[in-house]
């Protein structure tokens, strides 16, 4: 009984939402649009890929988004909005039903139709396409995982085409975010005809069908990608943008002088140590805020030495994250004392007690756990993390704050970035640097990173009892339940120490006053150039 | 000659093979694959990956296979770019770096030998002086230095330029990157020209040219030029290869989508077919190179006979 009342609220919820109609860009009355609807934006690096199925980068996904569409999308506020699907609900606890709107076409004018979910899902998960992300989405549809390794069929996946307007997909367990993951294009849609007309090529200049408000118009390898909007889209109206041009930009400094220079409106993310100096020189092109992302160092609980909860609890304790993030980052971070972090759905931020105490006793605290440990001051540890200005200044400050406060000296070993992650998958350091952004927003993206056997968990810690909460919360159809048990799970395992939070990401950038539609509420710094417009200036 | 060419053409080969099999052990003897990244991929994943690349199978198959690909013209699929071919890759990227490169030699050997020309025959003068100052000046800043800032005086306080970036071949975004590397060839060609020419101006058959009472000129362009190039083409082969090693920096300086970045990009990435797609590229240009140079020596030197 309860179970019905909570999934008819869902519903209904869902169905008020979408009363309205769907959201584009959204513009304060009185603005005035300038004749020339363009936009230059970096994108940080070269898309691997433009094929939804195989994109993983950033970047390549800010194109996809722009390309293509999903059942639903995200908005600039980083909501739920709808996307090809104009409704949804939930009609039992693993099973979704999706209604697609008539009018969503590709860009040769062929109606979008639910074969073309469930063609671009099965695609997505075969192992032949060997998509890196097939297993991160894949245990949110049922069988997702054993196609994705070959152990089933893909025509098991649990994705229904149950007439042309109508999507049914069902899930492994409740997935009360299914809407949310399934905003994103490696679960979208991909029209049949183009992959087996073009093959390998498909997503060339010229040969590229897609659904989403924008077309692709040219791609020059490290150079750029220019989109055009989509004269098919069903939402066309609303998109104000004429033309976007997406920069693969790596190097940050040369990022800041094209925008300097007019040739760039939009800067990826702002060089290591410049937030402050550009701050002031131009306020009204700033822009920062958090977003669901996490900095950390892993500690090897399998170490010799690491293997000591009271060790990793006092390496952790005498770190002072404000200190951190507001002089040595100083570039609007925000000190992180879970492995939850502000924002995320599905778990409420815990922080360990001793954040609040003052410096003095959590030092004093630490030390005692240290000397029960039988670590005396002047034993070594050991920290790895990848060459880096950003990363450098980091470690040398928590090595800093080891020596000063509990008088251990670390080793530092600085290495390239794919060596680093060698190590770490490989559980070959003692401490070790790490990072982590969400793929959708919900705890359990986050708790990957501390939970048994998961791939994401470098630490190498399990806490059956937190295993056993963030199950049973995965099970439960309550909203409210299952916040309850997953934020409780989280608390459990970080009782352990098995990781040290450090700080929360931002993205700080620029981005020139006359871009409209940007938010600072967007958590994960996704941004549709549907809405986006550019302001007469 | 033509035996000669062919013989050293041909020469290619075991070069190419012995380059090519050092670079593929050394690279899957480099700690991290291609498939590392901070979202470590499922076992299952990784497998499915390494299938679709043939790295599933035994080093010295993927080896053969990858030299039967080579053979008939195929550098292989990028394990990064997945929608583009090395083949693809390189020949977008070559036309870029090859034009910024070859036009930036062409432009620094006539100024360099100019240049070199005039500090060697006035000697210990201000035009001596100042083209030292400037080759040492070249020599010793770094491009990474010196790019940004020609970026900040041309493109930022005084905005003729763009300040980086590319538009099929469009000469202002050109012409940035050939000031940069044309900047830092100058320095090594005028200085190599002014010592070479000073020498030979200082030897037995110019004294006997000026002897005979013959012009400066006359002396300069028809006796002393020829033989004192002799230095200067041999540094052009190093400094031809050089240019795309420096294209490293001046392609991420002024965001060029050249050689460079897919060598750094694909070093990083450990995109092994793109990367041995390169040093392919890399050697034969090399080979070429140092030909041309050795066909210009008995060009310039009479004695030199193949």
């Amino acid at each position: 009984m309860r179970k019905t009342t909570v999934l008819s609220t869902i519903a209904s919820s869902v169905l008020l939402a979408l009363a309205g109609h769907a959201m584009a860009a959204k513009m304060p009355a009185g603005t005035q649009l300038a004749a020339k609807q363009e936009l230059i934006r970096n994108n940080g690096s070269e898309p691997e890929s433009l094929d939804p199925a195989l994109a993983e980068s950033v970047g390549a996904n800010n194109l996809t988004r722009d390309l293509f569409e999903g059942l639903t999308a995200t908005d600039a506020d980083g909501k739920v909005v709808p996307g090809v699907a104009e409704s949804w609900k939930q009609t039992d606890p693993t099973t979704w039903v999706f209604k697609l709107r008539k009018n969503a076409k590709w860009s040769n004018g062929t109606p979008v139709v639910a074969a073309d979910f469930v063609y671009g899902w099965q695609r997505f998960l075969d192992p032949k396409t060997a998509s890196p992300y097939a297993s991160t989405y894949g245990v949110f549809v049922l069988n997702g995982l054993e196609v994705s390794e070959g152990k089933k069929p893909v025509s098991a996946v649990g994705i229904r085409a149950v007439d042309p307007y109508t999507v049914e997909v069902k899930t492994p367990y409740p997935v009360s975010f299914l809407p949310d993951v399934v905003s994103n294009l490696n679960l979208g849609p991909v029209n049949k005809a183009a992959v087996d007309k073009f093959g390998k090529d498909w997503t060339k200049p010229g040969k590229l069908v897609s659904n989403g408000a924008f077309m692709l118009k040219d791609w020059q390898v490290n150079s750029k990608v220019v989109i055009e909007k989509n004269p098919q889209y069903w939402d066309k109206g609303n998109v104000q943008l004429g033309k976007v041009t997406y920069l693969p930009v790596e190097d940050g400094f040369a990022d800041v002088k094209l925008y300097q220079s007019g040739e760039n409106d939009w800067v990826y993310q702002l060089p290591p140590a410049t937030y402050e100096k550009y701050k002031k020189e131009m306020p009204k092109d700033i822009r920062n805020a958090p977003m669901l992302g996490l900095r950390y160092y892993s500690f090897n609980n399998k170490d010799a030495l690491m293997k000591d909860k009271r060790v990793r609890q006092a390496l952790s304790m005498v770190i002072d994250r404000d200190l951190l993030a507001q002089k040595i980052t100083a570039d609007g971070q925000v000190p992180a004392y879970g492995v939850i972090v502000r924002g995320v759905s599905g778990a409420d931020v815990t922080a360990y007690e001793w954040s609040k105490w003052p410096m003095a006793k959590r030092v004093e605290e630490a030390k005692k756990l240290l000397a029960a440990a039988g670590v005396k001051p002047g034993a070594k540890v050991k920290f790895t993390y990848n060459t880096s200005e950003y990363h450098k200044k980091m470690a040398l400050f928590a090595a800093s704050e080891w020596k000063s406060k509990l008088g251990l000296d670390t080793e530092m070993e600085s290495m390239e970035f794919k060596v680093l992650l060698k190590k770490r998958h490989d559980g070959d350091f003692q401490i070790a640097r790490n990072g982590w952004v969400a793929d959708y927003n919900d705890a359990t993206t986050f708790l990957t990173l501390v939970q048994c056997g998961s791939d994401q968990n470098d630490n190498g810690n399990c806490n059956q009892k937190a295993e056993e909460l963030i199950k049973q919360g995965n099970q439960s159809t309550d909203p409210a339940k299952r916040k309850q048990l997953l934020t409780q799970a989280a608390k459990l395992v970080m009782d352990d120490y098995p990781m040290l939070p450090l700080l929360q990401y931002t993205v700080p950038r620029l981005v020139k006053p006359y871009v409209g539609g940007y938010s600072t509420k967007n958590p994960m710094d996704r941004y549709r150039s549907k809405d986006l417009y550019i302001i007469k200036h | 000659m033509w035996s000669y060419t062919f013989r050293r053409v041909l020469m290619t080969i075991p070069t190419l093979l012995a380059v090519i099999t050092v670079c593929y052990l050394l690279l899957h003897l480099t700690p991290g694959g291609p498939f590392d990244s901070e979202r470590k991929v499922s076992a299952a994943v990784l497998a499915n990956l390494q299938a679709k690349y043939h790295l599933d199978l035994p080093l010295w198959q993927q080896y053969l296979y990858y030299l039967k690909s080579l053979l008939q013209g195929d550098l292989g699929a990028s394990f990064r770019y997945a929608d583009w071919s090395v083949n693809d890759l390189v020949a977008k990227a070559l036309p870029v770096s090859a034009t910024i490169g070859g036009l930036s030699l062409l432009l620094s050997l006539l100024i360099g030998v100019t240049l070199g020309t005039f500090a060697a025959l006035r000697q210990n003068s201000a035009v001596d002086y100042l083209v030292m100052l400037l080759g040492n000046i070249g020599s010793v800043v770094p491009s990474f230095v010196m790019g940004p800032v020609l970026i900040l005086i041309f493109a930022i306080w005084l905005p003729w330029l763009p300040a980086g970036g590319w538009m099929d071949f469009d000469v202002r975004y050109m012409l940035l990157p050939m000031a940069l590397l044309t900047f830092i060839n100058v320095s090594t060609i005028g200085r190599v020209m002014r010592g070479s020419l000073i020498e030979v101006m200082s030897s037995n058959f110019i004294r006997t040219a000026r002897a005979k009472g013959l012009p400066t000129r006359t002396i300069v362009l028809r006796h002393a030029f020829k033989p004192a190039l002799m230095p200067v083409v041999s540094v052009l082969g190093p400094l031809a290869i050089s240019s795309i090693t420096a294209a490293i920096v001046t392609e991420s300086v002024f965001s060029l989508p050249g050689i460079g970045k897919l060598i750094v990009n694909g070093a990083a990435n450990r995109d092994y077919t793109l990367v041995l797609g390169l040093v392919v590229l890399i050697t034969v240009l090399t080979v070429l190179i140092n030909l041309l140079v050795d066909l210009a020596y008995a060009w310039l030197d009479p004695k030199i006979r193949y």
